[in-house]
């Protein structure tokens, strides 16, 4: 495949600036495709190109979920009167690089994009009752500088552990420093038993950010509703098994829970929320 | 600094331009057991060899730690596919460390196009300093135990060297092999190299230090058969190094073995035991144990671990 065929670009957007925001597939909480999936319904999104998959993805067939057949998809958008660009992508399982600078090509000559934002769930320990908080990581003192106008805790330090891999987030961040592009990365903790499942609170609060950053206007009280039902469909599961609420209130009162505790409650969360669905 | 860039946008970046003469390059990568690559890394420490370029890793790696320090990602480090060199009187050396193999995502051996990009960059640099003769290592998987010395399996890319390897001290021709009839397969770029290198003109030797074929599936690296590859080697190029270090090296892996032998079920080391009698390559002299015996075990091993024999 030559340089000029990693992606397609359809409809060229009127843009005279932007920032792109991207969100991964297989996120927990499903935090990525839905808040992109959100901005794109609610603003009306227009797609305007996408990264091809070959060389990117493995071709070998397709996986199936839920009776249906999958495909990977990169997909860009943009919007008329906003800011704002998204990609809503699955992960690529080669060729990273070469992915990520496809998406800094398109987001700098054809949305001449000043800023870049990931969005990603991290696994958390707490309970799904305690306030979601939106942790940031930037590629450059001056954009730790911008993330310091909004409620973001920004001051991690971290290192990859042994055995384990940085987050295809942070090598986007990384990509965008070396082309001088200014990105953050936006993280929120997702409760571990809500990471196969879905965390609409945590979406909510990464919506509450880009609408501040990029002054979109949106009304929340869809979100406000979809994190209600959670909730309600929680203390639901609370009421019918003592196992799960005693698991949780140990969680509320910071008490950590052995390994088979954990286990058991993701297994419960995860079979509620497969029955209920 | 000497920045090349070759085959597409994929760079070698040489800090420095070392005057070497006709110099052999040495390559290893990891594999079973880290045999190549601790012999090969072993041989860069014990000669000092100076590092004076790299492939950039980008195109070919995940990266595999990042740096972030009070919000800011200061840092992301890829795993290096470094070049070094040594003067000596009698030969000179290029040597190539890379720590990772460039695989899929899952995978532990290069495949394909990137596999094929990276031997090809490897043989850029040796070439560009006249280097005409290509070494890798790699492991030999073996029914063999671990308390044996091993042996070292040497697969060259032409028939004129096959008399040279032929004469090298423990080592064994893949046509030595019973059963095989001289036939086999290299896994990965300790092996793949040997084939580029054969397209583009130069020689090329795989040298694979045996493993015991309990051990290949146990994340442990088997430093003595480095140390057969290193011995191999040495004799082969003319050079003297200093094995205190990698002995040390065997001592403590030999430990560690040991104590994952003996959480093996007892009837499974008798088994295990009786490798140490038997011979796989073609007997020249009559064997301590019969034909059916070694039949057997090698049967019952096989069952054991339901893999076939294999090298990388």
């Amino acid at each position: 495949m030559s340089e000029k065929q990693t992606f397609k670009i359809y409809e060229k957007p009127k843009l005279e600036s932007s920032c792109l925001v991207v969100g991964w597939g297989e996120d927990a909480g499903k935090l990525g495709t839905k808040v992109i999936d959100y901005l794109n319904k609610k603003l009306g999104g227009k797609e305007f190109g996408e990264i091809e998959p070959a060389g990117f993805f493995s071709l070998g067939g397709v996986s199936v979920e839920d009776d249906v057949a999958q495909f990977p998809e990169s997909k860009f958008y943009w919007f008329p009167e906003k800011y704002l660009v998204t990609l809503k992508s699955n992960r690529p399982t080669s060729d990273w690089y070469k992915f990520l600078d496809s998406v800094l090509d398109v987001a700098e000559h054809y949305c001449r994009a000043k800023e870049l934002y990931t969005i990603g769930g991290m696994v958390s320990p707490a309970a799904h009752t305690s306030p979601r908080e939106l942790l940031a990581v930037a590629n450059s003192p001056e954009m730790r500088e911008i993330l310091g106008l909004y409620e973001l805790s920004r001051d991690m330090d971290y290192e990859t552990p042994p055995g384990q891999r940085p987050t295809l987030n942070s090598y986007l961040l990384w990509v965008a420093k070396r082309r001088n592009v200014a990105a953050a990365s936006i993280w929120v903790p997702i409760p571990f038993y809500l990471v196969a499942a879905e965390d609409p609170q945590a979406w909510r609060k990464t919506v509450e950010f880009l609408d501040r950053r990029f002054g979109l206007g949106i009304d929340f009280r869809d979100l406000d509703e979809d994190a209600a039902r959670q909730n309600e469909k929680l203390a639901e599961l609370r009421s019918r098994s003592s196992e799960v609420d005693s698991y949780i209130r140990k969680l509320e009162s910071n008490l950590g829970l052995t390994q088979e505790e954990n286990e058991e409650l993701v297994r419960e969360v995860e079979e509620f929320f497969r029955r209920r669905d | 600094m000497r920045h090349v860039e070759k085959r597409g946008a994929m760079g070698i970046r040489l800090d420095r331009m070392p005057e070497v003469e006709n110099p052999v390059l040495i390559a290893g990568w990891p594999g079973i057991g880290n045999i190549g690559i601790i012999a090969v890394d072993t041989l860069r420490g014990m000669m000092r060899a100076e590092e004076f370029g790299e492939i950039e890793p980008w195109d070919f790696f995940y990266p595999k730690r990042v740096i972030i320090r009070n919000g800011e990602l200061m840092d992301l480090e890829f795993p290096t596919s470094k070049f070094y060199f040594k003067r000596t009187e009698r030969q000179d050396f290029i040597l190539f460390i890379g720590e990772e193999q460039p695989a899929q995502a899952g995978r532990a051996y290069a495949e394909g196009k990137k596999a094929y990009q990276m031997a090809n960059l490897v043989l850029d640099v040796a070439l560009e300093f006249g280097c005409r003769r290509v070494y890798t290592s790699g492991a030999a998987v073996a029914p063999i135990h671990h308390t044996v010395r091993p042996k070292v399996w040497a697969v060259s890319n032409s028939e004129g060297l096959i008399d040279e390897v032929r004469s090298y001290e423990n080592t064994i021709l893949m046509s030595d092999i019973e059963g095989r009839e001289g036939q086999g397969n290299i896994t990965g770029l300790n092996g793949l190299l040997l084939g580029v290198a054969r397209k583009r003109g130069l020689e090329a030797i795989c040298v694979m230090g045996e493993i015991p074929v309990y051990l290949q599936g146990l994340a442990l690296a088997y430093p003595k058969a480095s140390r057969s590859v290193l011995e191999v080697l040495t004799t082969a190029l003319g050079i003297r190094i200093e094995m205190g270090g990698i002995d040390e090296l065997v001592e403590s892996s030999e430990r560690e073995i040991e104590r994952v032998y003996e959480l093996f079920p007892s009837e499974m080391r008798e088994q295990l035991d009786k490798l140490k009698y038997v011979t796989y390559a073609k007997p020249t002299e009559p064997e301590p144990i019969t034909e059916e015996d070694k039949k057997r075990i090698l049967e019952d091993i096989d069952k054991f671990f339901k893999k076939e024999p294999k090298e990388d």
